[in-house]
């Protein structure tokens, strides 16, 4: 035993050298075993000094930018503002999580990006996250910006909640005109109940109206007009009503424009603040009748389970949206100006069209033209001069026979006014001579030297 | 004489035209009808004309009616056809190289060249400047000696 005892040391020792060989050749095999890097999207057998590489960190900056800018532009849009998703929107929905190395998509969700943004605030892909970092060192400390925090992500679900409600509950009656609160509140009740019973007339007219052609309701048409295309702006939330009048009210699935979710971002923060809270109250909610608008085209299996989880289909009573919406048949201006626009018509309307259209266009004009541009000030005195002749107000006086306009001469030395009044001084001279002369009035290719010499000598 | 654009021939028109054109290029083109290089000008205009509308009018004058004489004079015509540019009745500059910068001697040798051309005058008359640099190449601009200088 005691000569087994050295000898295990002996044996440990040289195990340890072999071990340190053993080391170092497996250091050497993993200095030369490759790896693929995701972010410089390289195989390389550096090891763990990869990432320590000033390509390896730019590639990784770009990396996450890109990952990030899709995050803030579409998902974190959408976390502070839920909005419904549509089924034909949903293939553009997607996003990959570079993370996680997965697709989240959207297609049974309800809500715009509501998978990525489960997905996001879920602990799975903290964990991903937390993996990726270390492996690819981005930097923990960036971790946030990579995810959904807990409270966030509670507070997207409320919002979602809220809305779902309220396109349950929605539709609207004359009496309410007021904040969501107060319709959600007050009067669901009565919405659902009532309408289940609109429902069956909904669906029985819709399969009639599927193949025929079906006289317009007015009502519904003008409802649905006023009411999709105000909401039309906003966003995403294409869905409309189109109650009982399955064909007719086949208004636009969209305007053509909102494809992509790029488009939603981009063009609803400007005009979103206009229209958050409508002030007239005549907010329709977007879930009425997906069935009914879009039901016979295509039966896709989503949105029949969205039909059945919604159910309340709301019918927009007619009398709410006359409350001085107008429509169509009236001649007022289609909603998809912008509020601060429709104003603007408004007054033009009451005070008179002609005026103010040419005073706007004009200030418009202004305000967009540099005013450094050559004959600046002229052009504005005229433009009033110009205006004012429209109105009649200032009888239009032919300028003097003998205006010329500002002109640089060819041989000129001061200002253009010099070159003027130069002109006019030659040209008292040359009256003179043209009665005398006929010739000169004719001109030739050139002019011959001796007009020329008389020219100048004066 | 239908191929021609909007002719003008008294002083009045042509004052009327460089006050009412607001904020957009004028050219006006002196020349006379029976000249084939004007002609030629005036198809190469006729092109165009739509296609600068937005920034620019297009006129011609005739030099042989007596009443726009004092522009021909005002002007120093001695060339036909030649092109001035207006813009807010202020006349811009443009340098070819020659000469003379007050006007464009001459015919465009392409279309493509006249719109370079009014382009360049609308930019930089936008900018303030009376006078700017022609954009085309040297080859492209119609050379003519201008015969006399002052005394």
């Amino acid at each position: 035993m005691p000569i087994q005892n050295p000898n295990p040391n002996k044996k440990k020792k040289k195990h340890s050298n072999q071990d340190d060989d053993e080391d170092d050749t497996v250091q050497g095999k993993q200095q030369t075993q490759f790896e693929f890097c995701k972010v410089c999207r390289l195989n390389h057998n550096q090891g763990r000094r990869h990432i320590y590489f000033p390509n390896h960190k730019k590639a990784l900056s770009s990396f996450l930018y890109r990952f990030q800018s899709k995050f803030k532009n579409d998902v974190a849009f959408y976390l502070k503002k839920p909005m419904p998703l549509r089924p034909e929107h949903a293939a553009l929905n997607r996003l990959w999580c570079v993370f996680c190395d997965f697709d989240i998509l959207e297609y049974d969700s309800s809500f715009a990006c509501g998978n990525a943004i489960a997905h996001l605030a879920s602990a799975e892909h903290l964990k991903g996250l937390k993996s990726f970092l270390w492996k690819y060192g981005g930097g923990m400390d960036r971790m946030d910006s990579f995810r959904i925090s807990e409270s966030d992500f509670t507070k997207w679900e409320k919002k979602c909640k809220l809305l779902k409600s309220e396109a349950a509950g929605g539709g609207s009656h004359g009496s309410l005109i007021g904040p969501l609160n107060d319709i959600h509140n007050e009067s669901k009740s009565e919405y659902v109940n009532s309408f289940d019973k609109n429902k069956l007339d909904c669906l029985t007219s819709d399969v009639k109206c599927s193949n025929s052609v079906v006289p317009l309701q007015d009502h519904t048409i003008e409802r649905s007009q006023i009411s999709h295309s105000k909401i039309c702006t906003v966003g995403p939330q294409i869905l409309h009503a189109g109650t009982g009048v399955g064909l007719g009210a086949r208004t636009p699935n969209g305007l053509p424009g909102f494809f992509g979710n790029q488009h939603y971002t981009h063009s609803v923060p400007k005009e979103g603040p206009a229209y958050s809270c409508p002030n007239d109250g005549k907010q329709v909610y977007p879930y009425e009748g997906i069935a009914i608008g879009d039901g016979h085209s295509q039966g896709t299996s989503s949105e029949e389970s969205r039909l059945q989880s919604l159910q309340n289909l709301t019918q927009i009573s007619s009398s709410a949206q006359e409350n001085g919406g107008g429509n169509v048949h009236s001649g007022a201006p289609p909603p998809w100006f912008s509020a601060a626009e429709k104003i603007q018509l408004d007054n033009k309307l009451n005070q008179g069209l002609g005026d103010l259209v040419s005073s706007l266009g004009e200030q418009m004009k202004t305000s967009k033209l540099n005013p450094k541009r050559v004959g600046a000030a002229w052009a504005e005195r005229r433009k009033i001069e110009l205006e004012l002749e429209k109105r009649g107000e200032l009888v239009r006086h032919d300028f003097g026979a003998d205006w010329l306009p500002n002109f640089g001469r060819v041989w000129q030395s001061g200002s253009r006014k010099d070159s003027r009044k130069e002109f006019l001084g030659e040209n008292k001279t040359w009256r003179k001579v043209d009665s005398q002369i006929e010739k000169p009035s004719q001109l030739q290719p050139y002019i011959s030297k001796r007009m020329r010499t008389e020219n100048t000598a004066e | 004489m239908n191929y021609l654009l909007t002719t003008l021939t008294k002083k009045q028109e042509v004052d009327s035209m460089i006050r009412d054109t607001i904020d957009k290029v004028l050219v006006l083109c002196f020349g006379r009808a029976s000249d084939s290089i004007f002609l030629q000008l005036d198809e190469i205009l006729y092109k165009s004309v739509r296609e600068v509308s937005k920034f620019a009018t297009v006129a011609l004058v005739d030099i042989d009616s007596d009443d726009v004489q004092v522009y021909v004079k005002y002007f120093d015509i001695t060339l036909i056809p030649s092109t001035v540019f207006f813009f807010n009745a202020h006349h811009m500059k443009m340098d070819c190289g020659s000469a003379d910068h007050t006007k464009w001697v001459g015919t465009f040798l392409r279309k493509q060249d006249f719109l370079d051309v009014v382009e360049a005058i609308y930019r930089g008359a936008m900018k303030g400047k009376l006078i700017v640099t022609c954009p085309l190449p040297p080859d492209r601009i119609p050379k003519f000696h201008l015969l006399y200088e002052d005394v």
